[in-house]
């Protein structure tokens, strides 16, 4: 396949379940290499779009490729290339952990051993443990191996770590930063809880009631937003900022503080210098980006 | 080449990559010809996307502070003296007009923020000549 052709073309996609519009037209395109934050809301529609993905939904309208094939016909051959970890996670509780691996294993002709031993070792899970014995913190790991075994083109993680303690989170989150350090690898990890996904993604979708609301680069994401602490070296300060797309402002005469849309911090720096006054910009954190953008 | 990214600030993890580097060329610490870490190796050292660290390189290469040599790797680029001078100015003009704005603010006289200054460059400048 082309480096250039997306590995997900999502077209006009509508789900709807009972009185709930699960997907609203909804248009997604994902290029090869990229590690996605599918972030929004319990119910935002992120489980039921991948689903649709790999085909697990049908749509009631639109059209969703994968491999540039139609996602409702998927065969062995583009299915070997996907590999998924869902929330519920469901394994076979009354195997062993190397029962499970060599079970699962022998699915793929592509099955990676020597990855396989790596993670293992990295786990430090028993082999011989039952699998209804792990923790959250354990099972997470398992499934994951067990989805980039055979070294999938594509991996889809829905909501990896909402079941995780705050340990076993970060140990999760060490074990993906591992994972992308694969290039090649396109990676779509949706979840609710943003700082787990903020170390790892290059680029964010952010959903809410079915639809997409933003879909762009992350750094762009964060760099669209700026908060600037404005104190007045001597007096006040003017009684008009000199700021465009002023999203929020607290101030008193010789003190503001501004959020800000769209201006670069040396635009902020030239703007500021008539104002003679102290500038401080910082960056917004991912929370108060999320909720600008869907409120 | 040591870098720290801090992954609680806020900062775009590219731009942090940037001024570090940016910062050890205009200080001597990287110099002409010295070769970057590949993206590869420093993705896994920071722990972090590999399309970060390459986007951090494409940016340096067109401020012209580093060159690309296919196949090869990433190089401190040759820098003119204004340009070097050019860039450390920038970087340090935004330090010292935080320092004076607030020596302005608290009423602290030119006279004492530049005696201030001059003391505090005496015992880097003193300590650095010493070590070397």
């Amino acid at each position: 396949m082309n480096q250039t052709e997306s590995i997900v073309r999502v077209e006009q996609v509508s789900k709807r379940f009972g009185k709930v519009q699960a997907l609203d037209a909804v248009d997604l395109e994902i290029m090869p290499g990229r590690i996605i934050g599918l972030l929004g809301a319990n119910g935002a529609g992120k489980s039921t779009l991948l689903r649709h993905i790999i085909g697990l939904y049908l749509a009631d309208k639109g059209t969703c490729e994968t491999f540039g094939c139609d996602a409702a016909k998927l065969g062995p051959k583009e299915l070997s290339q996907i590999g998924y970890v869902h929330q519920e996670g469901e394994l076979l509780e009354w195997m062993s952990v190397e029962q499970l691996i060599n079970y699962v294993s022998a699915y793929y002709e592509n099955w990676n051993g020597d990855l396989e031993d790596e993670y293992v070792e990295d786990f430090d899970i028993s082999l011989h443990a039952r699998v209804g014995s792990l923790s959250p913190g354990q099972r997470q790991k398992l499934a994951i191996l067990l989805a980039i075994g055979f070294e999938p083109k594509l991996l889809i993680l829905d909501e990896p770590a909402a079941g995780l303690d705050p340990l076993a989170r970060s140990q999760f989150l060490d074990l993906l930063l591992k994972i992308i350090q694969d290039e090649r690898r396109t990676i779509i990890i949706s979840s609710h809880i943003l700082s787990d996904v903020e170390k790892v993604i290059d680029h964010a979708v952010i959903m809410q009631a079915g639809r997409i609301l933003r879909d762009c680069s992350f750094d762009d994401l964060r760099e669209e937003f700026c908060r600037v602490r404005l104190t007045a070296v001597a007096g006040e300060l003017p009684a008009v900022l000199p700021f465009d797309d002023v999203l929020h402002c607290e101030r008193n005469d010789g003190q503001a503080v501004v959020t800000v849309r769209n201006l670069s911090e040396q635009r902020l720096e030239e703007l500021g210098q008539g104002l003679n006054c102290r500038m401080e910009i910082q960056p917004l954190s991912l929370e108060e980006i999320y909720k600008i953008v869907v409120r | 080449m040591l870098l720290e990214i801090d992954h609680h600030s806020g900062v775009p993890i590219y731009r942090q990559v940037i001024e570090q580097i940016r910062e050890q060329i205009v200080a001597g610490q990287l110099g002409r010809g010295d070769q970057l870490v590949s993206v590869r190796d420093l993705a896994e050292q920071l722990r972090v996307n590999p399309m970060t660290v390459s986007k951090a390189y494409a940016l340096l290469e067109v401020e012209g502070l580093v060159e690309r040599h296919r196949g090869v790797g990433v190089f401190v680029a040759a820098l003119g003296k204004g340009r070097k001078a050019q860039t450390k100015t920038k970087l340090l003009d935004r330090i010292m007009r935080k320092a004076a704005a607030m020596a302005v603010q608290f009423g602290v006289s030119e006279e004492e923020a530049a005696d201030m200054l001059s003391k505090l460059y005496r015992r880097y400048d003193s300590k650095t000549r010493s070590s070397k």
